[in-house]
């Protein structure tokens, strides 16, 4: 309809610069007409699009109807190709996500009409008119200046406004103009410019609130007084905690002036309030280091490594080479570096050594059994997931079964694929893992008995006959149970579900139990790939080995995070930077 | 000079709104192409190169005068410094906030300031500064509203003096005009009737582990509103609140509100549960999390509201206490009746009390749960899956009976 109208609009136009272009008699008009028409129309469509929020909505619905004309076609291609990311791979939830639901990214933004901001430096009669034309609801001085920072116009314009409104209000400029243009300051790096406003801050203001001194820190860090960055910091720590931020600039600022002692007093200072840092931090530590034969540098930077192996953290693409390059650069000690991935083994593509084992040790193993039964479980009111009686009737049926290979999550497992019924989707997935001679154990709710359409008696008869069962209350969860038999039953056993768990896991009371279990589940799980249920389920391969920052004296193996993938907080990175040493 | 344009300009500035209102639409695109218009002829204008010059000089003459404006602070700025008190620190630090523009209450006292203090993180503080803030705007503003008002009744009374000064004339009523507290007096034996014959309403006191502060203070507040809504009522409801601790935080907030007029409430409060009051088959604890349906408001049953206001999601709290307990459990038919759209199903105790009374007294689930915030659901179900399964049955029960009740006619008739 958008089409239509805006075709007949365009029709005295087209009149007029008809005549205007003096058309011969012979010539045929029709075809100009249409030619015309069309140009006009798609002209008008894509100024459309940036004028008004009305027509960039209706656009909007319609890219997504064609995207979602689009996604047929995709889902279909996904079923064709096998080759899909490991579970926990960075990026593949996301993917995951996509075919499901067509993507949200790609809708277009309303790009909101910006306010030409003025790039040179005006008068004070320009701005006095400027004043005049703008109107809106917060002061004029403040909303300029706020677009003037979004912009980032230069300094210079921002002073010819501060120049304007000290000279209107008495040489005074208020404490927001200030830290505005602080921040324009800091970004353009105009260190003089800083040091100015900061000592007019100093003498104006008694103290700064956390966004002035963070500004202020960042700004200092560049010049010859950056020691007063440390002395703004130890203001903020007097009200509240700074922020991991503040830190990193304090620290660059210390490692810029070659003050490496600094640093890394701030550093453990930040470790002490808990704060995680800023991988910029480690970067700079580690660019710091190159090539410096200090063996009490050497060791902190280890330090630091082991640090983000025990945080479970990744380094990002940046920090990965600022590690490699350091490596590289120990005088005496050939470390040599390579960015590769990892075999489905575990075994380094670069060096070809095998990679840690995602397996717990006992007393982690232990620790988590512990935790998982005392949070997950119990909770502090087994009434909430479960009732005592279930929970003495589940213990008691683990304590009398042999030890299982493999847990099944029921209902999970039936409703893996839509089209097929929930009895028979389970039959197929026990009496496949059977044929194994795995000692299974399905969990379930006591529903899944009612014979029903879904639930069928005979198939659910051969489940039995094929594995042991336990059926929960309707009302009661079944994972917990779940997780508890799969620990009960020892390491090897493996539990099938596709379920992340991550309800489960922020039960846990720490990020350091809530890692572990990551980790066990990791080496655990079994998430179903196979898309059609008339052929054989398949599952995702377990990984063998545990994404970590890990060493074995000569060697580092460290995953880091590629700049183009975006990663989920449950998933791991699937690059790694191999280091070793030349023999 | 100077003072004569900064004249013309606070001029302009106040005609521009007038115009404004008088033709928005018009002038709203002329306006717009001045104002980019303006600043553009500021980039290619020639003759400018020739002014900048001066313009640099007068750049920097604002640090002049804010660093020589200075100094005369500075002594008091100086005797402020000694005490290094982190309270001081923390005021300090909202004062600048609020220079900042951003969301900080302008007066604080020293117990906010402790509490402010006491907060564990930096966005904890961040939010009950924000609290404070909203709060003493509404504060504000309540407080313009009522000198607004009092103008107005002031002026009112004048007027009405003037008017009785002019006509005094005698008029004949039959009732003084005492309307308010003949209503509470006529709630007041309605309650006493309640509390003796009236249906038991039970609120659940027994979460006060579960609530942090604002949480408990909502719950009181939504626990008055329910009360005066039930006083109100054709048919009240006898309330009881039941586990209610004497001096715990419920008791504690809840006589800080009634004030003296907790004693003479029309209602039983106790310090024992509920199970031991009633019996145990005739309780229904009413929790959304239920898997059961109600569907149909009984008038034997005592129904249970747990009186528990649930920021923090803890999933299942009262589930857990009607399984422990080994009661029924029901929860509103919200998803058969209406299209749900957003917000949780936990609806808040003066919502669920009116629905409950609602369904007491008319038994329309359509007329209960028009006390649902309309801004969780966008309507009513055209026909509801349980009156479509009916009609259903309806239909089939016919279509069978047709034959027999046919042959049956043509007997008798024979």
């Amino acid at each position: 309809m958008n089409f239509c109208f805006t075709s007949i609009r365009s029709f005295p136009k087209l009149w007029t610069s008809h005549q205007y272009l003096g058309l011969g008699p012979g010539q045929s008009s029709l075809a100009h007409l249409e030619r015309y028409c069309g140009l006009k129309n798609q002209k008008k469509w894509f100024s459309c699009k940036t004028v008004s929020p009305q027509n960039t909505k209706s656009n909007n619905l319609l890219t997504a109807k064609a995207r979602y004309l689009r996604k047929g076609d995709e889902g279909n291609n996904k079923q064709v190709s096998s080759e899909s990311p490991h579970f926990f791979a960075a990026g593949s939830a996301k993917k995951r996500s996509q075919n499901s639901h067509p993507s949200k990214e790609q809708a277009l933004l309303p790009s909101r009409k910006s306010f030409q901001v003025p790039t040179k430096p005006l008068t004070s009669e320009q701005w006095s008119k400027l004043q005049a034309d703008f109107k809106g609801k917060a002061k004029f001085e403040n909303w300029i200046i706020t677009q003037m920072v979004r912009a980032h116009s230069s300094v210079d314009v921002a002073k010819s406004l501060l120049a304007w409104v000290a000279a209107e209000n008495s040489g005074i400029v208020g404490y927001d103009l200030l830290v505005k243009y602080l921040c324009l300051c800091v970004f353009h790096k105009q260190t003089s410019e800083v040091i100015d406003v900061y000592e007019i801050m100093k003498a104006r203001y008694k103290s700064l609130e956390s966004g002035a001194n963070t500004l202020l820190i960042r700004g200092l860090i560049h010049s010859d007084r950056w020691r007063e960055a440390v002395l703004l910091l130890e203001n903020i720590k007097k009200v509240m905690v700074p922020s991991k931020g503040n830190y990193n600039d304090c620290i660059q600022g210390a490692l810029l002036h070659q003050d490496a002692n600094l640093a890394w007093s701030l550093y453990q200072e930040l470790l002490d309030y808990e704060l995680i840092p800023v991988l910029d931090t480690f970067k700079a530590f580690f660019d710091f280091g190159r090539g410096m034969n200090d063996d009490q540098y050497a060791k902190k930077l280890l330090d630091i490594l082991l640090y983000l192996r025990n945080n479970r953290l990744y380094p990002g693409e940046s920090l990965a080479h600022s590690i490699k390059t350091w490596f590289e650069s120990i005088p005496g000690e050939q470390w040599q570096g390579k960015f590769t991935t990892l075999q489905k083994s575990g075994q380094c593509l670069g060096c070809g050594r095998t990679i840690e084992t995602s397996q717990l040790s006992s007393e982690e193993y232990d620790y988590l059994q512990g935790k998982i039964m005392k949070d997950v479980i119990d909770g502090g009111d087994q009434y909430k997931k479960t009732t005592p009686q279930e929970l003495k009737r589940f213990k008691n049926f683990v304590k009398t079964c042999p030890p299982f290979d493999i847990v099944i999550d029921g209902l999970n497992v039936a409703k893996m694929f839509p089209k097929t019924r929930e009895s028979q989707s389970l039959l197929d997935v026990v009496s496949q893992l059977s044929e194994l001679n795995l000692r299974l154990l399905v969990l379930g709710r006591k529903h899944m008995l009612m014979p029903s359409s879904r639930w069928r008696k005979d198939e659910m008869e051969r489940v039995k006959k094929l594995a042991s069962c336990f059926f929960a209350d309707n009302i009661s969860e079944d994972d917990p149970f779940l997780l508890y038999a799969t620990l009960h039953s020892g390491n090897h056993c493996k539990f099938v579900t596709n379920d992340l768990m991550r309800d489960h896991k922020a039960c846990l009371p720490d990020a350091k139990t809530q890692s572990l279990f990551f980790k066990w589940q990791q080496g655990h799980q079994l998430a179903i790939t196979a898309k059609l249920p008339g052929s054989k389920v398949v599952f995702q391969p377990i990984l063998s080995y545990d994404t970590v920052v890990q060493t074995t004296g000569d060697s580092w193996h460290i995953p880091y995070d590629d700049n183009q993938v975006e990663r989920c907080s449950f998933e791991v990175p699937t690059k790694w930077l191999c280091l070793h040493r030349k023999t | 000079m100077s003072v004569s344009f900064t004249f013309l300009r606070t001029s302009a500035r106040l005609l521009a709104p007038f115009i404004l209102q008088k033709k928005k639409r018009t002038l709203y695109s002329t306006i717009l192409q001045r104002c980019i218009s303006s600043n553009t002829p500021s980039v290619p204008s020639p003759n400018k190169e020739s002014t900048l010059p001066p313009e640099e000089l007068e750049l920097d003459k604002w640090k002049i005068t804010m660093k020589s404006s200075v100094q005369e602070d500075d002594v008091s700025a100086v005797s402020g410094n000694k005490e290094e008190d982190p309270l001081a620190a923390t005021r300090e630090l909202i004062e600048m906030w609020r220079l900042l523009g951003r969301e900080v209450p302008e007066v604080i006292s020293e117990e906010e300031l402790k509490t402010i203090m006491e907060c564990p993180s930096k966005s904890s503080k961040k939010k009950y500064l924000k609290y404070l803030y909203i709060r003493e705007k509404a504060k504000k503003a309540k407080q313009i509203k009522k000198e607004m008002k009092a103008e107005a009744m002031e002026k009112a009374r004048n007027d009405r003096l003037l008017e009785t000064a002019k006509e005094d004339k005698q008029q004949n009523f039959l009732f003084l005009r005492l309307w308010d507290r003949h209503m509470n007096i006529a709630m007041g034996w309605k309650g006493i009737q309640a509390m003796q014959f009236g249906q038991p309403l039970v609120f659940d006191m027994a979460y006060d582990n579960y609530m942090k502060p604002r949480e408990m203070q909502h719950t009181i507040s939504q626990l008055l509103e329910s009360e005066g809504w039930n006083r109100r009522n054709i048919d009240p409801f006898h309330i009881h609140f039941c586990n209610l601790k004497v001096d715990g935080a419920y008791h504690r907030e809840l006589v800080k509100r009634y004030g003296e007029k907790w004693d003479k409430l029309l209602l039983t409060t106790t310090e024992k549960s509920f199970v031991d009051l009633f019996p145990k088959d005739s309780i229904i604890y009413l929790t959304a999390d239920s898997p059961n349906v109600m569907t149909s408001f009984k008038h034997d049953k005592v129904y249970i509201v747990g009186s528990f206001v649930d920021k923090n999601i803890h999933p299942g709290m009262s589930l857990a206490k009607a399984k422990r307990l080994n009661l029924a459990t029901e929860c509103l038919p919200l998803d058969k009746y209406l299209q749900w759209e957003t917000g949780t199903k936990n609806l808040t105790l003066d919502q669920m009390i009116r629905i409950l009374l609602c369904l007491k007294n008319t038994g329309s689930w359509e007329e209960a749960l028009k006390f649902v915030p309309r801004r969780k659901h966008t309507g009513y179900m055209e026909i509801s899956h349980h009156s479509q399964d009916l009609i259903n049955r309806l239909k089939k029960l016919k279509t069978f009976n047709k034959f027999p009740k046919g042959s049956l006619k043509s007997h008798t008739q024979k």
